[in-house]
């Protein structure tokens, strides 16, 4: 199903992987969530940005050892991996939900990562649960 | 503990699919620690259902409760009111927990939402294992607290197989040779000398060999 309203993401990052005030990029709707530490991303949050509205959901965290509480960019990214196999099974596509390893100040690639994840949804189409009760 | 791990989400879809009003009733205490129905499992199964039931344009309504123990009158008296106000109930609980909800609401649905597994414990985080078959009759003093019963995969009473090596049980890399385990936890003892004492065959009358066992305690009836 194509794209026809603006792609909705919800970006969830740790404090050292994201700026909030470089956060707006054209062609979306973008909310963010700030998160102490990458170990805080929680499957619960991750399926409630989808219930919430969003077409795609981002996790950004720091790259392997950089991360200030060690594992936390190890435990997020087990709990993304698990979060899209529950969107597989119920059909709404774990593509839609991704994690990548960035810095704060790596702006070019964080603006990189959010056009393909617009570019993606124009493939996959929106949130399939959305709209559609009533 | 007992162990449990949920079942398939499109299983669980079919099981709640007839129905317009479900309670996802966790359980506090051993399907929590082995995140199978805890109050987080619980949160995350009615999300899943949420936005699957949305997508298949169904309209059903969830709702999420999680008592201390399903296992306990004194606990499920808490749910009555939830039960009472939706169709079925998934219950997150073990076995014994989702037939203890059947027993006291005979006219409601309950639903299993998860396998029951074994009684064991959390290894290491994330990792379970299992470590007593409720046989009814523990020699745990004879084999130095480590379980042959259940956890040597022949269940052998006298002494290893001979197929062990390197401590590891013939069946699995990952399976420790129980009686490795057995021996080495009796040196330490320095009761190694219990093993010359014949153990002759288990009388499997006390297990569920037996047929389903009723523990009384007469002190405790009215
Ligand atoms: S219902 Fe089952 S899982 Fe819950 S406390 Fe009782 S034995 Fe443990
Ligand atoms: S001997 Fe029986 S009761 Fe004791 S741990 Fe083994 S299975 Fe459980």
């Amino acid at each position: 199903m194509k794209l026809e309203t603006t792609p909705k993401l919800t970006l969830f990052h740790c404090l050292n992987s994201f700026e909030e005030t470089s956060s707006q990029i054209d062609g979306c709707e973008m909310k963010t969530v700030r998160m102490a530490c990458s170990s805080m991303t929680k499957d619960i949050h991750l399926l409630k940005a989808f219930e919430a509205g969003a077409d795609a959901v981002l996790v950004l965290v720091c790259p392997g050892k950089n991360c200030r509480h060690a594992e936390g960019g190890l435990r997020a990214r087990k709990r993304v991996d698990y979060v899209k196999t529950i969107l597989d099974a119920i059909g709404l596509d774990g593509r839609r939900l991704n994690i990548f390893n960035t810095t704060a100040k790596d702006k070019g690639s964080i603006t990189e990562i959010i056009r393909n994840t617009i570019q993606d949804l124009q493939t996959m189409g929106p949130n399939p649960a959305l709209n559609r009760l009533n | 503990m007992i162990t449990a791990s949920q079942k398939p989400i499109n299983e669980i879809i079919g099981l709640v699919e007839p129905y317009k009003k479900v309670l996802i009733l966790g359980c506090g205490t051993c399907v929590k620690t082995c995140f199978a129905g805890g109050e987080d499992e619980v949160a995350v199964l009615a999300s899943a259902l949420r936005l699957s039931f949305k997508k298949m344009a169904r309209s059903v309504q969830i709702e999420e409760m999680t008592i201390e123990r399903q296992c306990e009158n004194e606990f499920i008296q808490e749910a009555s009111e939830s039960i009472k106000r939706n169709d079925a109930i998934l219950s997150l609980a073990c076995g014994a927990g989702v037939q203890a909800l059947a027993k006291r609401f005979v006219k409601d649905v309950v639903l299993p939402g998860v396998n029951t597994t074994f009684i064991g414990i959390q290894e290491r985080p994330g990792i379970f294992t299992e470590e007593c078959s409720g046989c009814g009759n523990c020699g745990l003093a004879t084999f130095g607290g480590v379980c042959p019963v259940t956890r040597c995969a022949k269940k052998l009473l006298n002494g290893p197989c001979g197929g062990s090596q390197k401590g590891v049980c013939e069946i699995h890399p990952d399976t420790p040779c129980a009686w490795h385990l057995i021996i080495e936890r009796l040196t330490t003892l320095g009761q190694l000398d219990s093993l010359r004492t014949y153990i002759p065959p288990k009388n499997w009358n006390t297990s569920l060999s037996g047929g389903p066992r009723k523990l009384v305690r007469e002190d405790h009836i009215l």
